[in-house]
């Protein structure tokens, strides 16, 4: 391969990567011009490590990338977007879910080239008629809406109470900051006038959400999303994700602004598998890739859901168990536990049950209300 | 292969690390391009390790910078050595001399404590390795302000002006993926997941280790271990307690893996209370069979 040819291919490489969901910006595909410069280019492996060093390719994305690399070596360079294939044997079928999942992860907008890393577009699995509806929204009145964004603007305050490791200079009480008293006291000729102090400000806490919107939660959907918008307007670096066949991240769609333009965003780009829950493989896959950068022992993990669910319950006990090890606490909220003869014998609850701190109802806002002190820090 | 990365493989087994070829080309590329290595791996694949054995490799300082939630300026720049600038303070005043003076004398090198961050940028003998070890359990805002200090390598410091590196130090940065970093920092560096070594690697890992292991012993330990972390386990073991666990079998004088023996010091390899109860003696008998029946 001669030089320029390089480049051509490389851009076309990280396009399709982007294309996968893959975060590779132009910096990155610069490195990997730099990159191949440095090694044996008829050597394939030493020629993946590097692409695989250069662009920064995370284990989550390592898939993805393996998949690209082959048939950009395969065709002699040939980067081509990826076209939609035919049918995959059932592991690829996940991969081919998460890359879909990975396009959305990616901020509208936000990818380098714009307009063609748009969502969806071109990824297989994907057509504009899988796209949520919006009368799923629909159950939660905007006065409803303005009722909750009142109450959780109040009580923002209240879920900020623990202290941070960091120190900041403080009037007044904390404890003493030589540094800066020192520094004071040169200006007065060694005389220490006055003591300069710092202290520990207030954190806020850390929240994961897991939100199921598959369609037995339909009726109650809005309201728990309105609820976790709130919720993140208070505490902005809480984490969404929505699961019900496939577990996606809605993080970086959850832009602030009102409720109301969020929940219109998320109608417009959100897939809708209504249909099916598979909270265990969910799960798994909320452990495999997200637990560790996201869940610490600050964390409080919230799961939204009924736990009705037709997939394979085996992964989801020892999902849970993990994601309970490392948080600091798992809720459950079940909006059918409002019900004084709920009993948590649904097959997913019941599995899922033994690794959660708190079971608790959330059919209205006033045990939403209820669960606020849980979720401070 | 290029002849210098297979040339830097070979050093790096020489210095006692067991390489692949995956680490050899991007340590050579981080080498090269003078980037920062962001290295990322479960505990106990050896990322702490990779900064040593570079450091022992050119032959040069290792500068060791731990991270931990709550690391300041003061404790990973510099410091003012207040103590003594205050004594200096007392006996400039007997000697007549200005305020301006004053403050240029003790607001000088000389009472400037040097923290990891600053020392390896102002190393004269030459670039240092610089380690900044668990990077994810620092907060955002000190990723922040590492982020400009590994652009520009070059430090201000308001009462003495801008410090410029003496030499670019090569520089690892090492995280267990506790908190995910920062997008800017990422972009800085070259990147490398270390995987759980494959079983020919572990055993090779093992003998460079633990020679007095013996061939033996150090296949059935690699086959076990390979079994042990296809299992679901919350804590998969990592090389560091291969080789503790097989120290301690050297200890006691196992030549080969026994049921008992093996039940015995399970506690070196699995260091989860659930994982060492979920592993009773019909899967140990199963992870045997695995290890040892291959063998026969």
């Amino acid at each position: 391969m001669s030089r320029p040819d390089l480049v051509a291919h490389l851009a076309g490489f990280a396009r399709a990567l982007r294309e996968r969901g893959v975060a590779v910006t132009l910096s990155d595909a610069a490195d990997g011009v730099a990159a191949l410069t440095l090694v044996d280019l008829s050597d394939r492996d030493e020629v993946r490590f590097a692409l695989r060093a250069a662009l920064k390719i995370r284990p989550r994305d390592a898939a993805a990338f393996e998949e690209l690399f082959a048939r950009l070596w395969s065709a002699g360079g040939e980067g081509a977007p990826a076209q939609p294939s035919p049918p995959r044997p059932p592991r690829l079928q996940t991969a081919a879910k998460k890359r879909a999942g990975g396009a959305l992860a990616a901020p509208p907008g936000a990818a380098v080239e714009g307009a063609d890393a748009l969502p969806g577009e071109g990824a297989p699995g994907w057509s504009p008629e899988a796209l949520l509806r919006r009368k799923a929204f629909d159950a939660c009145s905007p006065a409803d809406l303005q009722a909750m964004e009142r109450l959780l603007d109040r009580l923002a305050l209240r879920l900020a109470t623990r202290p941070s490791r960091r120190r900041v200079p403080v009037r007044g009480r904390g404890e003493p900051d030589l540094r800066r008293s020192f520094r004071r006291a040169v200006a007065h000729g060694g005389e220490l006038l006055k003591l300069a102090r710092r202290a520990r400000p207030l954190e806020e806490p850390r929240l994961v959400v897991l939100c199921d919107t598959s369609g037995s939660m339909e009726p109650h959907t809005r309201f728990l999303l309105a609820f976790v918008l709130a919720v993140r307007r208070a505490v902005p670096r809480t984490e969404v994700f929505a699961f019900n066949t496939a577990l996606v991240r809605l993080t970086p769609w959850l832009r602030p602004g009102r409720v109301e333009a969020t929940l219109e965003r998320l109608a417009a780009g959100v897939p809708d598998w209504s249909g099916g829950t598979k909270i265990g493989e969910c799960l798994a896959e909320f452990v495999e890739y997200y637990l560790d950068p996201l869940v610490n022992r600050q964390t409080t993990v919230l799961v939204l859901s009924d736990g009705l669910d037709r997939g394979d319950l085996a992964p989801l006990a020892p999902a849970m168990r993990a994601v309970q090890a490392r948080a600091r606490r798992v809720l459950w909220l079940n909006p059918l536990a409002g019900d004084a003869r709920y009993e948590p014998t649904a097959r997913a609850m019941a599995a899922a049950l033994p690794y959660v701190d708190r079971l608790l109802p959330a059919h209205d806002l006033a045990s939403l209300e209820r669960l606020l002190p849980l979720l401070a820090a | 292969m290029r002849p210098e990365i297979a040339a830097l493989l070979e050093d790096l087994e020489r210095q006692g690390y067991i390489a692949d070829p995956a680490l050899a080309t991007t340590l050579y590329l981080a080498q090269e391009m003078r980037r920062p290595l962001l290295v990322e791996g479960d505990a106990g694949v050896g990322k702490t390790e990779v900064a040593k054995v570079w450091a022992r490799l050119l032959d040069t300082e290792l500068i060791r910078l731990q991270c931990y939630e709550g690391l300041d300026v003061a404790t990973s720049l510099y410091e003012w050595d207040y103590q003594r600038q205050l004594l200096r303070l007392r006996l400039a005043e007997g000697e007549g001399r200005s305020a301006g003076e004053i403050e240029e004398l003790i607001f000088s090198r000389a009472y400037l404590l040097e923290r990891p961050l600053l020392r390896a940028i102002t190393r004269r003998e030459g670039p240092p390795v610089l380690l900044i070890d668990e990077i994810d359990r620092a907060d955002e805002a000190f990723e922040a302000f590492l982020l400009e200090l590994l652009s520009d390598f070059q430090v201000t410091i308001p009462e003495l002006g801008t410090v410029r590196a003496e030499h670019v130090p090569y520089v690892v940065l090492t995280s267990n993926r506790t908190r995910e970093i920062g997008d800017a920092l990422r972009r800085r560096c070259l990147y490398l997941h270390i995987e759980h070594p494959t079983l020919e690697k572990e055993v090779r890992i093992l003998r460079t280790r633990v020679p007095e292991a013996g061939a033996r012993l150090a296949a059935e330990i690699g086959r076990f271990m390979q079994a042990l972390r296809r299992r679901r386990l919350a804590k998969a073991p990592g090389v560091a307690e291969t080789i503790d666990w097989a120290q301690a079998l050297v200890r006691l004088h196992g030549e080969h893996l026994d049921r008992e023996t093996v039940e015995q010091t399970l506690g070196c390899i699995l260091k989860d209370r659930h994982d060492l109860h979920e592993l009773g003696t019909t899967e140990v008998e199963a992870l045997m069979a695995e290890a040892v029946g291959a063998a026969g």
